[in-house]
């Protein structure tokens, strides 16, 4: 085996996946025409939002992208600023899990589900040091 | 006649175990095997099944014994009773109970949780890498964005680890020592002395020395690493990147010597700057352009083959004319010629050159190896760098400056060349778990796969109106922050706005009065806080402004299901095997020690917030079904580490199986160690991004008054002087520096009598190094008592030592000593404490990673008593 500087990169085989599959096979129902969604908002998030847990009823299709959009719209900026910088990706340090399993791209769909599916977002101490 | 045999006089052993834990006497945290017979712990080595240490333990490790059975250790809470908190006040304590302690602190923080919790500070020390976490979580559960490492990063790191992540996605760098021919160590001792991997590190320094590779030290002083060196080259103090920028020259404009296929596909070198010194974008995707040079024309830097892009040239793109990085690059270090290299950092102008082509001739640029059936390209030659070139305001260029040697030679993350810990983990064979890759973020430059912390290096966020007390918002580089502490602290804060100050203060382990700059600046800031509560395992210099203290447990007493950051952090790099050893109690808790993670957990309960902590523990420790701790269960310190190793190892490997087993390994690929070739990321040659962070921290702090020099943000490294290469008051002649003592860790470790014996038994670690030629001229003796002053009059006492290994115009100072507390008997008295030279606010700090200068010129003069 040898390797060049420009070597093709199997990306599929390097790079971290961007949607669990645990977390597909988890939460998808494909008799489910609807998400029914809790968010439950931690630390500087809940204190910011002053409220710790949201209950939302989506349409099928829509992204985390647009379940935060909604929580956005009704908590307010200051939610909004916390949790997605200015270019609309999610800041490193607020960690967001669906049911259990983290997600990075925002663009993550949520499968129709007929359980509740449980959203987790925290805001993390961003700075390290040593 | 012997009427008793010997063996009627020794006592029945009933218990005699070695037992697999982790040191914390350094932040290394080697993996120990701990020698317990009949519940006393007589011995200490290192676990030779482990990565992390390799069997080998330093003489801070073998002596842990000691500081576990200190006498002097705290065993149950205390509180003050004195209210006024200072330097020289005596606090009073008395004996409280942990119940008492509990409501009280339990109390304050319900206040302040109500109130605003961004007034708590969150503090430790790195010495114990274990309480990364459970610090984190409580902080990041209760709601605060305030967390300080005291001197750890605003010292040591805030250059090294941004640029190590940057551009070799790990926490540091380090040569591949089995493949190494030629290192070049710029104020680091990585393999020589203490920090990341240490043992496991020396071990690998001292074969790779025995094998043949030649290593020079450019460093003020001839200590650990450069006495072992092939060759010492003495520098001016802070000028590492003169020295760095002369080489590259030299290299690339003088020899010609440079890989280009590497910087073609692994860099940003190709991409096309314009006139304002950024890149030149595709004007609908905004992607990065290069040259073409099949085509003639300019294409996204993504859909030109490497080899293709050009590397020089002066070219029209719609109207705008631009040259590749590389070519800026080139034609910007023409100006670091020898001669000037050597007016900056005194280094012989013949040196430099030789150096420079020293280096450049053993890169082998262009050759390749087998390493384990992979062919792989090999660049033996690795530039180094840690603390002391970093530790100045011009942080970010001098290592910079060092790594480009690395990037131009293509000796990065490959066979021979300079190594990040780690970057690259696909995971445990069988489960997947611990599995990180660097990957391509915007502008096709890399991103880290794994972090100590969610502050990545690249890309940076962008500056904002700070929210938090470390400005880290605004100066979105830095990491450790001075300004918590700093005189200007205040000033700082009401330029921006910053609504609420700091109150209540959990600290764990740090002595900050000693371990951030002069003690009278911290001392200060300490005493405005209301509350402080702190886990110690003695009293120290701190402990004057806290109000309770909380009796830790020691390492030896503590249960730490990652005692080791995974993997960047102390796993050595290089070929080997991967390794996840626990902490483990060998020894129960004495009086009322408790572990400080599980009075948090308690915290939580009592306060309200175990959900939260519960999600916090969630999201630091990445735990995933059916792992994940839920609700607001109160779950043991015990069951979280047990579901953390569940959650990677598999539900047959949890905490009771690493207890039996002490460790988890397996081997590394050469696809994992030497990465680089099969990762599709780039990195900054250039340093674009960094104007406009720049510009944009200035449009926000001008307007309220703070002037940003906006010459540090320039894309391309310099060398630009500290305040100490400015002074030119007369008598202050020496620049006074500070280096890391192998027998000592910070200034934890001078409590500890072995290791206060060792000091004691060498002639440096408790004096002041001094040039003998320099000294003889002003008539000074060796072991002479002097006071040693800074340029801003702070003064601190100690003997000299006369020696040929340190530059004329340096002045070395021993790790942290100088204690004064009676809480460390031991230590009380000991060596001198530097910092209290440290100037503490921005004009001492870098103005991009807002690292601590940490350099003085001083004025020596002879002390008539001892100091």
């Amino acid at each position: 085996m040898s390797v060049r500087w420009d070597a093709v990169v199997d990306r599929a085989t390097v790079e971290r996946h961007k949607v669990s599959p645990l977390l597909r096979q988890c939460v998808i129902d494909r008799n489910a025409d609807s998400s029914r969604v809790r968010v439950q908002l931690f630390g500087a998030l809940a204190a910011l939002s002053r409220r710790q847990s949201v209950e939302l009823v989506l349409p099928a299709g829509v992204t985390v992208a647009d379940v935060i959009a909604i929580l956005g719209d009704q908590l307010g900026e200051t939610f909004s600023t916390h949790v997605i910088d200015v270019n609309g990706a999610k800041h490193r340090h607020c960690r967001l899990f669906v049911a259990g399993y983290p997600v990075e791209d925002l663009q993550t769909p949520l499968y129709p589900a007929t359980e509740l599916t449980e959203i987790d977002i925290i805001l993390l101490i961003a700075p390290e040091g040593g | 006649m012997n009427v008793f045999s010997p063996q009627q006089f020794k006592p029945a052993v009933s218990e005699d175990v070695w037992v697999p834990s982790a040191c914390a006497l350094c932040y290394g945290t080697c993996s120990i095997l701990a020698h317990r017979i009949d519940g006393t712990v007589i011995k200490i080595e290192g676990n030779p099944d482990s990565a992390v240490g390799k069997g080998r333990l330093c003489g801070k490790g073998v002596s842990g014994i000691m500081t576990h059975y200190d006498p002097n250790r705290l065993r149950y809470p205390i509180r003050r009773t004195n209210p006024k908190k200072g330097l020289h006040e005596d606090p009073g304590w008395k004996r409280i109970s942990w119940t008492e302690a509990m409501d009280e602190i339990a109390d304050v923080l319900r206040k302040v949780h109500a109130d605003d919790p961004r007034k708590l500070v969150v503090q430790r020390t790195t010495t114990v890498t274990a309480s990364r976490v459970p610090m984190h979580a409580f902080g990041s559960a209760f709601g605060t964005p305030n967390f300080s490492v005291s001197g750890g990063g605003l010292h040591c790191g805030n250059g090294a680890h941004l640029i190590s992540g940057i551009m070799h996605a790990s926490w540091s760098i380090v040569p591949d020592f089995e493949y190494c021919n030629y290192a070049i160590f710029f104020g680091a001792s990585k393999g020589h002395s203490a920090g990341h991997a240490s043992c496991s590190n020396m071990a690998k320094a001292a074969d790779a020395r025995a094998r043949g590779m030649k290593m020079v030290v450019v460093d003020p002083l001839c200590n650990f690493a450069a006495a072992k060196a092939t060759e010492w080259v003495p520098l001016r103090v802070g000028t590492d990147a003169a020295l760095a920028l002369g080489m590259c020259n030299i290299m690339v404009n003088d020899l010609g010597v440079y890989d280009g296929p590497y910087l073609q596909a692994k860099t940003n070198a190709p991409y096309l700057i314009g006139p304002d010194k950024l890149y030149v974008r595709h004007p609908q995707s905004k992607t990065p352009l290069v040259w073409d040079t099949r085509t003639g024309s300019a294409r996204p830097f993504n859909e030109v083959p490497a080899a293709d892009m050009a590397l020089e040239g002066e070219f029209t793109v719609d109207g705008t004319p631009c040259r590749p990085a590389f070519h800026r690059l080139r034609e910007h270090l023409r100006k670091f010629s020898p001669d000037w290299a050597e007016r900056i950092s005194g280094i012989p102008a013949a040196t430099v050159r030789r150096l420079a082509k020293e280096f450049a001739t053993e890169a082998r640029i262009g050759s390749t190896i087998v390493v384990d059936g992979v062919s792989l390209p090999y660049r033996p030659v690795a530039a180094i760098a840690f603390r002391g070139a970093q530790g100045h305001k011009n942080s970010v260029y001098n290592f910079y400056a060092v790594d480009l040697l690395n990037h131009l030679v293509g000796a990065a993350d490959v066979v021979g060349g300079c190594l990040g810990f780690n970057p690259t983990s696909h995971g445990h064979p069988e489960t997947g778990g611990v599995r990180y890759i660097p990957t391509a973020g915007p502008d096709g430059l890399m991103v880290v796969g794994s972090w100590m912390g969610y502050h990545y290096p690249y890309p940076p966020p962008e500056p904002r109106l700070p929210k938090n007390l470390g400005l880290q918002d605004l100066f979105v580089i830095g990491m450790t922050s001075p300004f918590l502490d700093s005189t200007d602290r205040e000033q700082m804060w009401e330029k921006f706005d910053v609504p609420y100050r700091p109150e209540v203060m959990i600290n764990f382990g740090a002595n900050l009065v000693m371990s951030i700059a002069n003690k009278d600046a911290v001392a200060e800031s300490l005493s405005k806080y209301k509350f402080i509560v702190s886990f110690d395992l003695f009293l120290t210099e701190t402990s004057n402004f806290v109000d309770i203290i909380l009796p830790d447990c020691s390492y030896l007493q503590s249960l730490d299901g990652r005692a080791n950051f995974p993997f960047i952090f102390s796993l050595p790099g290089g070929l080997g095997e991967w390794c996840w050893p626990i902490r483990q109690p060998v020894l129960p808790p004495d009086g009322e020690q408790r572990q400080f993670a599980e009075v948090l957990l308690e915290l939580a309960d009592r306060v309200g917030f175990r959900a939260d902590l519960n999600a916090a523990y969630n999201a630091w420790l990445d735990l995933q079904p059916p792992y994940r701790l839920t609700g607001d269960n109160r779950y043991g310190y015990e069951d979280i580490c047990d579901r953390e190793l569940k959650n990677n190892f598999g539900a047959e490997r949890g905490l009771d199986w690493f207890k039996d087993n002490g460790l988890i390994k397996w081997k590394k690929k050469p696809e994992e160690v030497y990465w680089r070739p099969f990762v599709d990321v780039r990195v900054p040659v250039y340093w674009e991004f960094l104007k406009p962070i720049g510009d944009k921290i200035a449009a926000i702090a001008e307007p309220r008054g703070l002037k940003v020099p906006l010459e540090y943000y320039d894309p391309l490294p310099d060398f630009l002087p500290c305040r100490s290469h400015c002074c030119n008051k007369p008598g202050f002649d020496f620049y006074g520096f500070y280096y890391r003592d192998v027998v000592h860790t910070n200034s934890f470790t001078m409590e500890n009598p072995w290791l206060d014996e060792a000091a004691r038994l060498d002639p440096f670690s408790y004096t002041i190094a001094i040039n003998r030629a320099e000294a003889a001229k002003r008539g000074f003796a060796d072991g002479q008592q002097v006071w040693v002053e800074s340029e801003s009059g702070r003064k601190v006492g100690g003997r000299l030592k006369l020696t040929e290994g340190i530059h004329p115009e340096g002045l070395g100072f021993a790790a942290m000593c100088g204690h004064w507390t009676d809480g460390q008997p031991v230590a009380k008295g000991k060596g001198v404490f530097y910092n209290d030279l440290l100037d503490l606010d921005f004009e001492h700090a870098s103005p991009v990673n807002i690292n601590l200068d940490l350099c003085v010129k001083v004025r020596v003069t002879p002390a008539e008593h001892a100091p």
